[in-house]
């Protein structure tokens, strides 16, 4: 059960734009219902719990051991909690929600939105404990990478990180987000909110390895100036259910959104991803290559819609998800979608479903390369291209391990065809 | 001496359609065949069944210097030194061709630092190097990938190599590259067959022996006279003169 009590005692404290945020999660909290099957948006998933059976974390929970692969973390969110290290790289500023909606609250709620269309956004909007603002001003580059470390550790609660990017007009950051979470059976609803100004170029790779018995329910929201540029890598190994909802607005006349992701399921893993880009400006440009493998009796589920607003003329837009189904139980949904409500538009999008090629398989045999082997080399080139376009490439060789990990327990096991 | 390659009387089907009808072939070690045939002759079925692709039935007997190559699968029979370039070989995205090489060069019980010194060197003479960290096959025109499919044998050293209209769909020039690379190809330790549709070329290589192939069977065997006949009169004239 969410004790109300606790948003309640929070926002008597809080500066006021934060606590009228707090309120109003806090009723449409009470007015949302458990999302289900049979709504589209959520469509092959099965929340197989309630907010009653969750608690929510009293305070920061104990946390895990550095994360491999990152130099220096600049801000750490434990169960919601807030901490943010001493020595920041050049040129970035990283404060709580408190901070800075006490210190400039107008600038506060132009970049933390207030969306709160279902019970996780409400709940968040509601329950959050503190939030992270990450700030680059105007005509900054910042040095180096923000690596923000988003952990989830205390048994049977819901927490609610949210992330806050605000980067100013012509300034330049690259942030990595790591999302992990002790084996304990818990659910988190992060939310990760990007804002660029005219002319900035955010990079941003985001590695979700939650535990096997995390529920995860993710959001994403970017909103694109003028001329701006976001490149994003998304990585989705962990969790029992781990799921993205990203929505981008291209808003802006001439910017663009490129993004990388994949995702590998395996036992009975549910990884969701639900992609809406809008494109509003002029000139837009967008390219989402998303790549998937299921094994065992995992499922992954992609929807993608390219929606292209009436007056955004000279749009460029493609999207492509390409699964592997390795196993017989494994399965995969692809929906990729167009709304095109404007004709100067470049538009593309595809899909593919299905088992290694054995086309490709005959080609390794034919220059000596056994099955097994073969299948290796084919599954690491079908994840090595999108893995080579991770904007950190600091993450690149963990998550290939990984990835290869999971393919070899797959086929030591037997479980491939 | 045992010969690379020794075919004798080798038949298969797919389903109920007989394509190769009871072919018979010898290349020594150290020589270049040719085996020339017209379109739906079955030269890329005979490739596919040497190299052992499943989908097709298959009797008679198959032999890489002196072993059985016809019981085993495509990627014992590749080990054991046979390897095929295709007509048509497919793009593989994702996949470095160094690191194909290198993984193959692996199952093949090459040193690493012994197929790194190979690919170096054969990058080099088949210019070949600035397609090493490009995914296989992808992007590249029809000559260079044939050419990647002689450099990938020229780090693997196959005994018995087997061609698939590496000149088909190439310019003069590319013929003339690829021509040369085949050439280069030629030792005392491997034998090559070349199979194509047209003569040209064989002007810019000698091959030691042609064959002809039509209807599923090597028809007649000769000298470089024979692809001047061929070109001269065509496939059916070809026929016609022998009956
Ligand atoms: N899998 C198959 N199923 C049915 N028929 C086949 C199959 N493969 C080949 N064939 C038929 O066998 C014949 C020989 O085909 P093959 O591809 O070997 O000829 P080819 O000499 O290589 O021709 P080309 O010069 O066009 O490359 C053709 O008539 C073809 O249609
Ligand atoms: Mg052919």
């Amino acid at each position: 059960m969410l004790d109300r009590s606790i948003a309640e005692h929070r926002l008597t404290r809080e500066p006021p734009v934060l606590a009228e945020r707090r309120r109003q999660g806090l009723a449409m909290y009470e007015d949302a219902v458990m999302p289900t099957a049979a709504d589209e948006h959520w469509k092959y998933v099965d929340l197989d719990f309630t907010m009653e059976t969750q608690s929510l974390p009293a305070q920061m929970g104990v946390k895990m051991a550095p994360p491999t692969g990152v130099s220096r973390v600049s801000a750490s969110v434990v169960d919601g909690f807030v901490a943010i290290e001493q020595e920041l790289p050049d040129g970035v500023e990283i404060v709580r929600f408190d901070e800075i909606a006490e210190r400039d609250p107008e600038f506060f709620s132009s970049v933390v939105a207030g969306r709160s269309d279902d019970i996780f956004l409400a709940g968040n909007a509601a329950f959050a404990g503190d939030g992270l603002f990450v700030h680059v001003p105007r005509n900054t580059a910042v040095a180096g990478p923000i690596v923000i470390d988003i952990q989830s550790v205390s048994a049977g609660t819901i927490s609610f990180p949210h992330i806050a990017i605000s980067l100013g007009e012509n300034s330049e950051a690259s942030v990595v987000l790591i999302f992990r979470s002790s084996e304990e059976e818990l659910v988190v609803a992060p939310v990760v909110e990007s804002t660029l100004g005219n002319a900035a170029r955010l990079s941003m790779t985001s590695v979700q390895t939650w535990g096997r018995k995390t529920k995860g329910i993710g959001y994403q929201r970017v909103r694109l100036g003028r001329d701006s540029a976001m490149k994003m890598g998304e990585v989705g190994l962990g969790g029992a259910l781990g799921r993205l909802d990203l929505s981008v607005d291209l808003d802006g006349d001439g910017s663009s959104y490129i993004l990388n992701g994949l995702s590998f399921g395996d036992g009975e893993q549910v990884l969701d991803y639900r992609m809406v880009l809008n494109h509003r400006g002029r000139n837009t440009s967008s390219n989402v290559l998303l790549k998937g493998a299921v094994e065992d009796e995992a499922e992954s589920i992609f929807t993608g819609l390219l929606r292209i607003e009436e007056n955004a003329t000279n749009t460029s837009a493609f999207e492509s998800n390409r699964n592997l189904v390795l196993s017989a139980g494994a399965k995969a949904q692809s929906v990729p979608n167009l709304e095109i409500l404007c004709d100067d538009v470049v538009c593309g999008h595809g899909s593919t479903v299905g088992p290694l090629e054995e086309e490709h398989l005959y080609y390794l045999a034919s220059r000596g390369i056994g099955r097994e082997r073969a299948e290796r080399v084919l599954v690491k080139g079908f994840f090595d291209e999108v893995i080579d376009k991770l904007p950190s490439q600091a993450v690149a060789a963990p998550v290939r391990d990984e990835v290869e990990r999971k393919f070899v327990a797959a086929q030591v096991a037997g479980r491939l065809g | 001496m045992t010969p690379a390659l020794d075919v004798t009387d080798l038949h298969a089907s797919v389903g109920d359609i007989e394509i190769l009808k009871g072919l018979s072939l010898q290349v020594p070690f150290g020589e270049i065949h040719a085996i020339m045939g017209p379109n739906g002759s079955g030269k890329s079925t005979l490739c596919h069944v040497l190299a052992g692709k499943e989908a097709y039935t298959v009797s008679g007997s198959a032999r890489l210097d002196g072993q059985d190559l016809l019981g085993e699968p495509t990627d014992v029979r590749a080990r054991m030194g046979l390897m095929q370039g295709f007509q048509y070989p497919v793009e593989i995205r994702g996949v470095k061709l160094v690191d194909f090489l290198k993984e193959a060069a692996d199952e093949a019980g090459i040193d690493p630092d012994e197929a790194a010194r190979r690919i170096a060197e054969s990058g080099d003479q088949f210019d070949m190097t600035r397609f090493l960290t490009r995914s296989v096959n992808q992007d590249l025109s029809g000559g260079e990938k044939k050419r990647s499919e002689i450099f990938q044998m020229a780090v693997l050293r196959p005994k018995v190599v087997i061609l698939d209209e590496i000149d088909s769909g190439l310019d003069i020039d590319a013929v003339r590259e690829v021509a040369e690379a085949v050439e280069a190809m030629r030792s005392p330790e491997v034998g090559i067959v070349l199979i194509t549709h047209y003569s040209r070329i064989l002007r810019y290589l000698s091959a030691d022996r042609i064959h002809v192939m039509m209807d599923g069977r090597i028809i007649e065997s000769g000298g470089p006279e024979l692809a001047a006949q061929l070109e001269a009169g065509g496939y059916e004239a070809f026929r016609a003169q022998l009956t």
